[in-house]
């Protein structure tokens, strides 16, 4: 089978999946199980794409669909770039529809028949943003995808909140498309069609004729990407609709959906930008404003007691990582092909690997608002040791996002400070970026290290609310576990910690066995380079330009320039712990006692004396209180006599009529009734007939 | 067989509309749901049939008439421009009848209608529909002209339906304004027949260019009175008073959409417009795009909302008729299919707003909220309506305005540039405002208005559906429509 | 595969080195900041029988989870890791499994467990100080990130042996001077000694990180931070002033630590003369190292 008929039935499987699921929404899980069955055939049919795609080469484009007049084609196409994003979002696809089934439960009022069919197609829109070679129906699965998440958004019936995050939403993606439209025309009018391979020569063109169309074109094009994405300022919607999504829809967004703005952005600016001049202004461009937003998003998401809008932040944060990866390998592309290349691969590694941690803590979050139905940090604590699996996965993905080696958050952040060190060599801008990005690699440690710390250790909470210690036990003794007007505590069901299991385990391996899935990356850019620009970039690359070293590890260039391997690294770790645990710490056969905490001979109920999520780092966020500024932008008023003059009833025809009515009022009034009145004016009549006939012709 | 096909399509509607007033009340909408199902199917039959080249016919002449004495008075001409006409009349306005059998009921919550008045509804609306018929198909202006005038007389009668002050009021407005247009209509049509002796829509083209500036101008006035244009925009929101399916068809759908169908047609017949004549066109359809969104923010109720809404789309597909008129012929392509796609929408979204006023008894922005918890589908039913009018794809509104917004770049700067940058903003303003009004009446908690039990009855629900699709599948019957139109 | 055992094997010395060596260098720290205050101080070898005696003591917890049992351990192990990542006198045996961004990340890993166990731990004391570990973490680490980016910056390699083979080649160069310093500054903080003693004050917060810890679970977390004074004060002396360069290991070696123990005795000098600053004059203060540190960076930018 071809990749066409794969991408097809994939798509064919979601949309069946869609109607059944709608057609059986009144069961609840019996839809989500619909869902699940669906997007699992979808991704396994996506999988085989992608294998095949890395195995044996891309399949040719296959145009199915032409739009006459217009130039424009669904012309499907799966190369390895598309492919590697059609792998994670196939995967996330169906973890986030697992975790689905149970976690909708939380939301008894509202029908699942307007979140499953719906998560349906916005995968629909997904398979075909990677897949399309053509601008124009890009931009129509683009929208679809907007389409339906928005409606995921405002899933929560009677959330004023998710309304209004919706809102913003939808309109701040919309005002960015109708800006890609534009851009799409020009270039269209420029070449005359919407196929890639035509925009390409176009926009060349374009930047060399009319320079400020042709960069206006890609700043529309940079800006609709970066608003899907979450790149501030345009990704203001972001911090506020994804906390008000249901969590499964949540993750599904972190993990494929909004990703997908790095895929466009990659797409225009490594195939459509000529290796010039432009392309190193345009990846400037890039990596400061993901710095900017890294930078902002981050120590924003410092301040954040809600857990998932703190994640909803740092969504913001990571993706500045992927812009900056990008956007140094764009400069460095002209210069230095070889790194470059490997920079584009480090944003999209740390994409991949955001998508797996990201989304992990993302169901770790809803599993905790599960049990606990509180996302507030400050009312949460000391979960740990009631839902120990759910705090495993969250320390992973804590970690994993802090970069803390040997996980796969590290592994891409190491690729991408490699790269902009060595390629800062000749531009010591970069170097700046980097040292930014890695003061930020801090922050977002702290914020996890809070997070984890709030929600999963320390005393719990719940004994303050029910009215500070007075039916407590007695000072310093551990309360016992929480049991009123709760559930029952205890972990999640395993539907809800499968997801986050396979995502943890993602995580792990993708940090221990980093150059497999970078392997395929860096070998789905330098393709897209080769095709576009065989000789120029694509030349510069080594066949082998990531160097695999021998003792299973990373290394840049034949010198090592830079170096990571992870399994060494790991196993000295796990040898040295192993040693140092039973070599020392177990050696002297210490005894153990577990105590209470001790709070200086006291007795205070342990709620009382919580630190809550608010007091951690409080002169730190106090010294960057002023990075987020909240903007409210008020409509400017209607001027009333405009509005006056728009309404032509009140100054042209209403008048008018009057006028016609009293006219006519006044002719009435020589209607009197009386024969004699009659006579007069029949006579007055004739004798100005005569006088007018006498007058003309004497 | 073909000519056999029309004078069914034409003469079905005439017959179900003297049916009705001889009729019982239940056979009445038996009689005109059937009459409306036939005529849509037999019309999607002939234009099946006819695609993908064009069909004409003359039936009758006036021998009287100095050089009339060749060409028909009567006749029929489905080219691919009538057929998108044909199809929204005929389609929408089965779909309105189907829709109206339960809405004008006593259980309406919002305006119950006696049985007794039904006859006189269906009359009208039947009428209305076989007039459309012979709008879309007319050969010639003549016949253009009497259908136009006859459509205004129904589209009096049945604003004025409810009788009461208030409908009354606006339907003698509608009246007086459309049928001022239509003065200008009957100038045009005697300054054409005076110099070249024929009403042909051909006939534009033998004229010298002054005078066929003229007349295209006059044209211009009438379609703008018609299609509710600044300066004459006016008398669409009064005509709200009118029952909810005859907003949907006569307002949104059809009538309107016959004022700009003229322009269509005169800029088809002659291809080479003056270009001051073409530029007055798309500045003048710009303009009352802006105006229409400027009231959008001040309406409370939500067909008053769509009236102005409905403004704004004619003014689009009159921005694409001039856009053809100035030599780009995507723009006239996406302008005209703009009339079937917005049909579909607007239809969608006047028939929802029905459903809800039918079920709750108001129509008011303010008291109404959470709306979509008791009434799932017609809360899908007015989104994919929404949707399909802002142009988010892949819903129909999309394609057309795409087409509209590629016509526009191909003119010159600054006025393609100037064009696009408008028509985006002003898209983006509308669909945020209606998307707003959308969450504020659908989601949210319940309003003590809102608190009702389901659905609307079968009937109307089935309408709503088949124009979801509709809003979906439109660009797919359109676009092979379209893309025959050229010069 | 051989190599890298046989790396594997050296860096279990490198690591047994730094195990063995830093209670000894805390010693005679001690005893150095006794002779500033005028005492005789403790014995030179008292840091060995507190390990010691501290391994045999009763384990007192308040948490009894898994990562909360092993974290001490790991801790030390990934100074210990750290160790083999940092040339001492020769090449880092595990140098080929990472460079300095590996350092970077590596040397915070310690920090990092301690924040959790501290956080584990439940008393408020600790969070205040785990909370207080995590800014200077903030504060110093750019400082340390500027310094070692710097070296790259002017050897043109992210790889430790790498810009410890050029700077031992190519002389001194001011910036390499300038982020030398810097380092320095920033050890103060990551040796835990005054003015930067912050998350540990024990007049505040007793401890802070470590208020519950006991028996061997405290002797670890000790050891971490006195073997992290030495891997940091090893990685400032050879990456940064690495002269003279023999080449052979058994002379380098000992040369390594005697710089060691002079940038170690300054440490303990500033240590001494310096009341302990607040949290955020601590971040004022190192913010402003950072910046000036840039200087270093601007210098390797122009080739000096």
């Amino acid at each position: 089978m071809s990749t066409v008929v794969l991408l097809l039935s994939a798509a064919a499987t979601l949309l069946v999946g869609a109607v059944l699921s709608l057609a059986v929404a009144h069961r609840r899980h019996g839809a989500g199980w619909v869902a699940v069955a669906a997007m699992g055939g979808a991704a396994v049919l996506a999988w085989v794409v992608v294998l095949r795609t890395f195995s044996a080469g891309p399949d040719p484009a296959v145009t199915l669909l032409g739009v006459p007049g217009l130039g424009a084609g669904l012309t499907l196409a799966v190369d390895g770039l598309s492919a590697v994003f059609l792998a994670i979002a196939a995967t996330i696809g169906v973890l986030t529809t697992l975790f689905a089934v149970e976690y909708l439960d939380r939301y008894p009022s509202d029908s699942v028949a307007k979140y499953y069919p719906l998560l349906l197609l916005l995968f629909v829109g997904i398979v075909g943003v990677v897949s399309t070679q053509d601008l124009f129906f890009f931009l129509v699965f683009w929208e679809l995808m907007t389409v339906t998440s928005y409606f995921l958004v405002v899933f929560e019936g009677e959330s004023r909140a998710a309304h209004q995050a919706g809102l913003k939403y939808f309109v701040m993606n919309q005002a960015a498309t109708l800006g890609m439209v534009a851009a799409a025309l020009v270039l269209w009018r420029e070449g005359g069609s919407f196929h890639f391979e035509t925009l390409r020569p176009a926009l060349e063109r374009l930047l060399v004729r009319e320079p400020w169309l042709g960069h206006g074109v890609l700043l529309l094009f940079f800006v609709g990407f970066a608003t899907k994405a979450g790149i501030l300022p345009m990704g203001a919607w972001l911090p506020h609709a994804y906390p008000a999504a249901p969590t499964s829809a949540t993750a599904a967004f972190a993990g494929a959906m909004s990703k997908l703005g790095i895929y466009g952005l990659v797409r225009v600016f490594l195939t459509l930008v000529p290796v010039s001049s432009a392309m190193t202004a345009w990846g400037w461009v890039i990596a400061l404003a993901g710095t900017a937003s890294l930078f902002v998003g981050t120590l924003t998401a410092l301040k954040q007691d809600d857990a998932k809008r703190l994640m909803s932040f740092h969504v913001v944060g990571q993706v500045g990582y992927m812009f900056l990866g990008v956007g140094v390998g764009l400069v460095l592309l002209p210069s230095n092909p070889w790194l470059g290349s490997l920079a584009v691969s480090a944003g999209i590694f740390h994409l991949l690997n955001n998508a797996l941690y990201k989304t992990a803590l993302f169901l770790g979050a809803g599993a905790v608002h599960t049990r606990t139905g509180t996302r507030s940090l400050n009312a949460m604590g000391g979960l740990g040791p009631l839902m120990p699996w759910t705090a495993g996965a969250a320390l992973v993905g804590s970690l994993a996002i802090a970069g803390v080696p040997p996980l796969n958050g590290f592994a891409s952040k190491w690729l991408l400070y490699a790269t902009g060190i060595l390629g800062g060599r000749g531009s010591p801008l970069l170097v700046i970026l980097v040292l930014v990005a890695m003061f930020i690699s801090l922050v977002t440690l702290a914020s996890f290290l809070k997070y984890y710390g709030s929600a999963f250790l320390g005393p719990p909470a719940e004994n303050r609310a029910s009215g500070g210690g007075a039916d407590g036990p007695p000072g310093g003794r551990p309360a016992p576990a929480p049991s009123r007007g709760r559930p029952p505590m205890g972990d999640v069901g395993p539907l809800l910690l499968l997801p986050q299991g396979v995502l943890t385990a993602g995580c792990v391996l993708v940090g221990l066995f980093p150059w497999v899935p970078l392997g395929a990356i860096q070998e789905g850019v330098v393709g897209v380079l080769a095709q576009v620009d065989p000789y120029g970039a694509a030349g510069g690359i080594p066949p082998e330009s990531l160097g695999s070293h021998p003792a299973l590890g990373l290394a840049l260039g034949e010198a090592g320039l830079a170096l990571w391997a992870p399994l060494p690294a790991a196993l000295a770790l796990g040898l040295f712990a192993l040693l140092v645990y039973f070599g020392l710490q177990r050696a002297a056969g210490a005894e153990v006692r577990q105590v209470p905490v001790w709070v200086c001979g006291e007795e205070e109920d342990p709620a009382a004396l919580r630190y809550g999520s608010g007091s951690f780092y409080l002169p730190f966020k106090h010294a960057f209180r002023g990075v987020y500024p909240t903007v409210r932008v008020q409509p400017p008023p209607f001027p009333s006599p405009l509005r006056r003059a728009l309404n032509p009833d009140r100054w042209l025809y209403l008048p008018l009529a009057g006028w016609v009515v009293r006219v006519s009022r006044a002719v009435a009034r020589t209607h009197v009734g009386v024969p004699q009145v009659y006579l007069l004016w029949i006579v007055l009549g004739a004798a100005a007939v005569v006088a007018v006939v006498l007058l003309s012709f004497g | 067989m073909l000519r056999t096909l029309l004078l069914l399509v034409l003469v079905l509607p005439v017959a179900g509309a003297v049916l009705a007033g001889l009729l019982r009340p239940a056979a009445i909408r038996a009689a005109a749901v059937a009459a409306s199902f036939l005529a849509a199917c037999l019309a999607g039959w002939a234009v099946a049939a006819v695609h993908p080249g064009s069909y004409e016919v003359h039936l009758g002449s006036l021998p009287w008439l100095p050089g009339g004495g060749g060409q028909g008075i009567f006749g029929f001409l489905l080219d691919p421009l009538a057929s998108v006409l044909l199809l929204v009349a005929t389609g929408i306005g089965f779909l309105t009848v189907l829709f109206s059998t339960q809405y004008l009921t006593e259980k309406n919550r919002d305006h119950a209608v006696a049985a007794g008045s039904q006859g006189r509804y269906y009359f009208w609306l039947l009428t209305f529909l076989a007039s459309m018929v012979g709008l879309a198909t007319a050969p010639n202006f003549l016949q253009f002209f009497l259908f136009w005038e006859l459509t205004t007389l129904c589209s009096w009668a049945l604003i004025s339906f409810y009788r009461s002050e208030e409908s009354l009021r606006a339907g003698f407005k509608a009246m007086l304004l459309t049928h001022s247009g239509g003065v200008f209509f009957l100038l045009a049509l005697l300054v054409l027949f005076t110099s070249t002796g024929s009403f042909g829509f051909d006939a534009l083209a033998r004229l010298d260019p002054g005078p066929r500036g003229w007349v295209f101008f006059f044209l211009m006035v009438a379609a703008w009175a018609k299609a509710a244009q600044v300066p004459f925009h006016t008398w669409l929101p009064d005509a709200m008073a009118a029952p909810t399916p005859v907003s949907a068809y006569l307002h949104a759908a059809s009538m309107v959409k016959a004022g700009v169908f003229l322009m269509a047609r005169a800029v088809a017949g002659v291809w080479d417009v003056p270009a001051p004549w073409g530029a007055v066109l798309a500045v003048m359809a710009l303009v009352t795009m802006l105006v229409a969104l400027s009231f959008y923010f001040v309406q409370d109720d939500l067909k008053r909302l769509l009236a102005y809404s409905t403004i704004a789309h004619l003014g689009y597909v009159l921005l694409g008729v001039a856009l053809g008129a100035l030599g780009s012929e995507v723009g006239f392509r996406g302008g005209v299919l703009h009339i079937l796609c917005h049909g579909f929408g607007k239809a969608t979204l006047f028939l929802s707003v029905g459903a809800v006023a039918y079920v709750t008894g108001t129509r008011s922005i303010r008291s109404l909220g959470g709306v979509a918890r008791s009434m799932p589908l017609t809360a899908a039913a007015f989104f994919v309506g929404l949707l399909a009018v802002t142009g988010i794809p892949p819903f129909a509104g999309f394609w057309s305005k795409f087409m509209i917004l590629a016509g526009a770049l191909q003119l010159p700067a600054p006025l393609g540039p100037a064009i696009l940058v408008l028509v985006l903003g002003e898209s983006l303003v509308a669909f945020g405002w209606m998307l707003h009004v959308g969450q504020k009446v659908f989601f949210g908690l319940r309003t003590p208005a809102a608190q009702v039990n389901s659905d609307p009855p079968p009937a109307m629900s089935g309408a709503l559906l088949v124009l979801m699709a509709g809003c979906l599948l439109a660009p797919l019957l359109g676009i092979p429509l379209v893309r025959l139109l050229g010069g | 595969m051989n190599a890298s055992w046989g790396n594997l094997l050296l860096a279990l010395v490198n690591a047994a080195l730094v195990l063995l060596l830093s209670p000894l260098v805390e010693g005679l720290l001690r005893k150095g900041k006794a002779f500033v205050h005028s005492r005789r101080g403790p014995p030179i070898f008292q840091p060995y029988l507190d390990l010691f005696k501290l391994l045999g003591k009763e384990d007192l917890r308040t948490s009894n989870d898994l990562f909360y049992r092993a974290a001490p351990s790991l801790s030390l192990a990934s100074v210990l890791l750290l160790a083999a990542l940092v040339p001492m006198g020769a090449a880092p045996p595990l140098g080929f499994a990472g460079d300095i961004v590996v350092v970077i990340y590596v040397a915070a890993m310690s920090a990092v467990l301690l924040i959790l166990v501290a956080y584990g731990s439940g008393s408020p004391y600790a969070f205040v100080g785990g909370s207080r570990e995590m800014m200077v973490l903030l504060a110093v680490e750019p400082v340390v990130a500027v310094t070692l980016v710097v070296g790259a910056m002017k050897s043109g390699s992210l790889a430790t042996a790498g810009i410890l083979e050029w700077n031992a080649a190519h002389g001194p160069a001011i910036s390499m001077i300038l982020a030398g310093v810097a380092l320095f500054l920033a050890l103060q903080a990551q040796a835990g000694k005054l003015p930067f003693d912050i998350p540990e004050a024990e007049q505040e917060v007793m401890g802070g990180p470590l208020v519950e810890q006991s028996g061997p679970r405290l002797a670890l977390l000790r050891w971490t931070l006195w073997a992290k004074q030495l891997v940091f004060a090893f990685l400032l002396v050879e990456l940064f002033f690495p002269w003279p360069r023999t080449g052979w290991w058994i002379v380098d070696l000992p040369l390594a630590l005697v710089k060691v123990l002079l940038v170690l005795a300054l440490v303990a000098l500033v240590d001494v003369v310096n009341p302990r600053l607040r949290v955020d004059q601590a971040m004022g203060y190192f913010g402003r190292v950072a910046v000036s540190s840039l200087a270093a960076l601007a210098f390797a930018v122009i080739g000096m």
